[in-house]
């Protein structure tokens, strides 16, 4: 019963998509729309296979997400212990807010020109701006969300005999964890639109990178493959980790969001 | 002991009567921080700016007029992306949100172009419109539609059955109901995706202006790496930062304390 | 005012969990002159507040009539104010506006219908609150703001969903004699859902006790008016009606 549900919505998610493609399929023969200006469905697929079979697609797919695990997790290693001792006292989480506030704004994209210029054009830049997209988001939330537990819970807590430590691990983290969660999400949201910005301007390998050099070519199936490729890879990052990560701490313990 | 509570004190009474006290206050040490690294620390004053500097690339560059032109075209960039993002968005949310049939043909599309993100649509549309404002403008309206659809839709959703029952047993007809329960209702959820959706349109101007610009704030910090000018980087990164405090703490924070908070609706 | 009928109603639906059609009411048949006050009793999951949702509207019947003054319902309307546990005040609205919101669907104009807002605000002693909103109010003010809403759209039957169940208990019993009072003034129909038993013979003309989605008995209750707790906690009468609903109650 619960499987035959599960097929049942996948199959409603895809029809619409499946209907949008036979539109295009329909569309572009029949308006005669040339290659230049948007590719026929086979010539995508053909796209498609051709960078599956030369390996090249692969290495792209591969650099981009290498990049964003590895700038998402050094953020989250600094930013959740970071977030966590600056929440503690009351005091200092007011002061440090709008400070945080500032540098979630600025974080991302904002950050390319300078991080091309400390680190050179590669790696190390986009794996930057990944890290800070994520970085000051999750600081800003794991702040939010130990300064938000109820005094009475701690209190409780203390009274229960927990520790420092056991404070931390017990009450601040779980605590706080639905507004780390969150703040995973959309920082990796951030992340990922700079990771496909940066990849245009400062490296030559990567999705980002292969969708701007197609530009140069006019090879606009390679550019539509490769948006298909991005759209499909952070649907599947968003709604096969994130989101259920997301309800799995909020909606389990009933706990709405600050 | 007794001074530092009375300084303390103090403090808390001046910032009281002035909170931009507290928003500024802790940018002291973070300046005076960074004042000390550029002073003494390892790097050259080229690749690591004083604070003196950058208020004197600052000075320099409203004097000739660049500053100013630059800010200009990015914020009526947005703006007007911003505005046909929301006249499309809000409607289209409208009618996902009360239509069972437009959610389950419309939904999935959304999702999945949302998840395409709005840079990626960067190469394409140079081929289709060229360098310039329509580029851009395609960019920041994408951007900030799927952000106001998605909330807006939440937010229909959000309304309880109850006060669709309550207005129509007081006799309102169904574009009352839609006036005077579903928008109203929805309003804060509104207002957070369009705050979402600045925050991001936000950002995609400054890629589109690096990549495809040929003035803005964005274009102005590319150009300056291009010519390997920190001081102007940092100035411009500081410039976009005020900015959206500005537009965040002085517009859209006060439209919600107005509606959402004083209603006592939570929005999600 | 209107009288209402309830011709031998029935609710089925299908539950998609046991997969097989479940019966929620059958064969309701009830008569409420213009005019009467009806409870109606019975444990949760009995059906009480589908039979009001059907004459609100809000839900279609699957078997029989609803007709209110002789004419068959057809979806909500404005001839049946109801008030919802829940309280359902719009909080976007000020007091003011939330019960002026009838007239206004009338097409009435503001300053008209700001002074009939008035006037029934003053009837409960809320006048003091009229520019707040719902929100910054107490549970006990916002439901008095619902009753009056229902009641300054001048409805001819007034339908009642367990209207003080979320309540403090102090406050409940206030609002109860603010209800009867108000009855006694002005004399609408009214149908009143609740599984508080007290109140319900505290409030009513008759007592119609549901078990299981069918009519168990209904019960007269010839209390003499105006009612009043103080009086009727000591009142022997008050008490023999009640503990004879309690009993039906506890059967059902």
């Amino acid at each position: 019963m619960v499987a035959g549900n599960r097929v049942a919505g996948a199959l409603t998610f895809v029809a619409p998509l499946a209907f949008l493609v036979v539109i295009w399929a329909v569309v572009v023969p029949a308006f005669e729309v040339r290659p230049q200006i948007f590719p026929s469905v086979s010539a995508v697929f053909a796209a498609g296979i051709a960078g599956l079979r030369d390996g090249t697609l692969l290495t792209h797919v591969a650099t981009s997400l290498a990049r964003v695990a590895i700038g998402t997790v050094l953020a989250i290693i600094v930013a959740v212990p970071l977030g966590i001792l600056m929440g503690i006292s009351k005091g200092v989480s007011a002061f440090l807010t709008p400070l945080l506030r500032f540098f979630s704004v600025l974080a991302g994209i904002a950050w390319i020109p300078i991080a091309t210029l400390w680190f050179g054009y590669g790696f190390g830049a986009i794996v930057f701006v990944i890290f800070n997209a994520v970085f000051f988001v999750v600081v800003y939330n794991t702040l939010l969300g130990v300064s938000t537990i109820p005094m009475p819970i701690r209190n409780a807590a203390a009274s229960l005999g927990a520790g420092r430590l056991a404070m931390l691990s017990d009450v601040l983290l779980p605590g706080a964890l639905p507004n780390i969660v969150t703040g995973i999400r959309t920082g990796l949201g951030f992340a990922w639109r700079g990771l496909i910005a940066a990849e245009m301007i400062a490296t030559n390998v990567g999705l980002g990178y292969m969708l701007f050099v197609a530009r140069d070519f006019y090879q606009t199936e390679v550019i539509i493959f490769g948006m298909i490729v991005i759209g499909t890879l952070w649907l599947l990052i968003d709604r096969l980790i994130l989101a259920p990560l997301e309800r799995a701490t909020i909606e389990r313990w009933g706990l709405v969001r600050a | 002991m007794n001074a530092a509570l009375v300084l303390w004190s103090w403090w808390v009474r001046t910032s009281a009567k002035w909170p931009v006290l507290q928003t500024l206050a802790p940018f002291v040490p973070v300046v005076a921080l960074w004042w000390g690294v550029a002073a003494w620390g390892p790097f050259p004053p080229a690749f690591f700016p004083s604070p003196p500097d950058v208020v004197r690339a600052f000075g320099s560059l409203i004097y000739k007029g660049i500053l100013p032109e630059y800010l200009g075209d990015s914020v009526a960039r947005l703006a007007a992306g911003a505005a046909v993002g929301i006249a499309l968005g809000i409607p289209l949310g409208l009618l996902i949100g009360l239509s069972r049939r437009a959610y389950t043909a419309l939904w999935p599309i959304l999702l999945f172009f949302q998840a395409i993100g709005d840079i990626a649509w960067l190469p394409i549309l140079i081929i289709w419109f060229g360098f310039g404002m329509t580029t851009m403008t395609i960019i920041i309206v994408y951007t900030v539609l799927f952000p106001v659809v998605l909330n807006t839709v939440l937010g229909v959703r959000s309304v309880r059955i109850e006060l669709y029952r309550a207005a129509q047993s007081l006799g309102a007809t169904p574009a009352r109901v839609l006036t005077e329960v579903v928008i109203p209702g929805a309003l804060p959820n509104i207002i957070t995706g369009l705050r979402n959706g600045l925050g991001y349109g936000w950002r995609a101007l400054i890629a589109a202006e690096m990549i495809v610009g040929t003035s803005g704030i964005g274009f102005m910090m590319f150009d300056a790496r291009r010519a390997g000018s920190v001081v102007e980087i940092v100035l411009g990164m500081i410039v976009l930062g005020i900015l959206w405090y500005i537009v965040d703490a002085w517009v859209l924070a006060p439209i919600e304390r107005a509606t959402g908070r004083r209603w006592g609706l939570v929005t999600q | 005012m209107k009288s209402l009928s309830l011709r031998s109603l029935s609710k089925t639906y299908f539950d998609l969990y046991a997969g097989s059609q479940h019966t929620a009411l059958h064969d309701i048949s009830l008569d409420v002159p213009a005019g009467e006050f009806v409870s109606i009793v019975g444990p949760s999951g009995c059906g009480k507040s589908t039979i009001l949702n059907m004459v609100a509207g809000f839900i279609p019947q699957s078997g029989g009539e609803i007709l209110v003054g002789g004419e068959p319902v057809k979806g909500p309307g404005a001839d049946r104010g109801v008030v919802f546990q829940s309280f359902a005040l719009f909080p976007w609205k000020t007091v003011l506006e939330n019960v002026g919101f009838g007239p206004k669907m009338r097409g009435i104009a503001k300053a008209e219908r700001d002074e009939i807002a008035r006037e029934y605000l003053d009837l409960v002693g809320l006048a003091h609150a009229a520019d707040r909103y719902p929100n910054e109010l107490s549970g006990g003010m916002q439901q008095r703001v619902g009753v009056v809403r229902a009641l300054a759209n001048k409805p001819d039957i007034l339908l009642m969903d367990e209207p003080f169940a979320s309540v403090d208990a102090q406050t409940r019993m206030t609002l109860q004699e603010e209800l009867t009072r108000i009855w006694e003034e002005r004399r609408p129909t009214v149908i009143f859902i609740t599984h508080d038993v007290p109140e319900a013979v505290f409030l009513a003309n008759r007592v119609v006790v549901l078990s299981k989605g069918h009519i168990l008995e209904q019960v007269e209750i010839p209390l003499a008016r105006p009612r009043v707790w103080d009086q009727l906690v000591e009142d022997d009468g008050f008490k023999e009606l009640s503990n004879k609903v309690l009993a039906l109650v506890r059967a059902a």
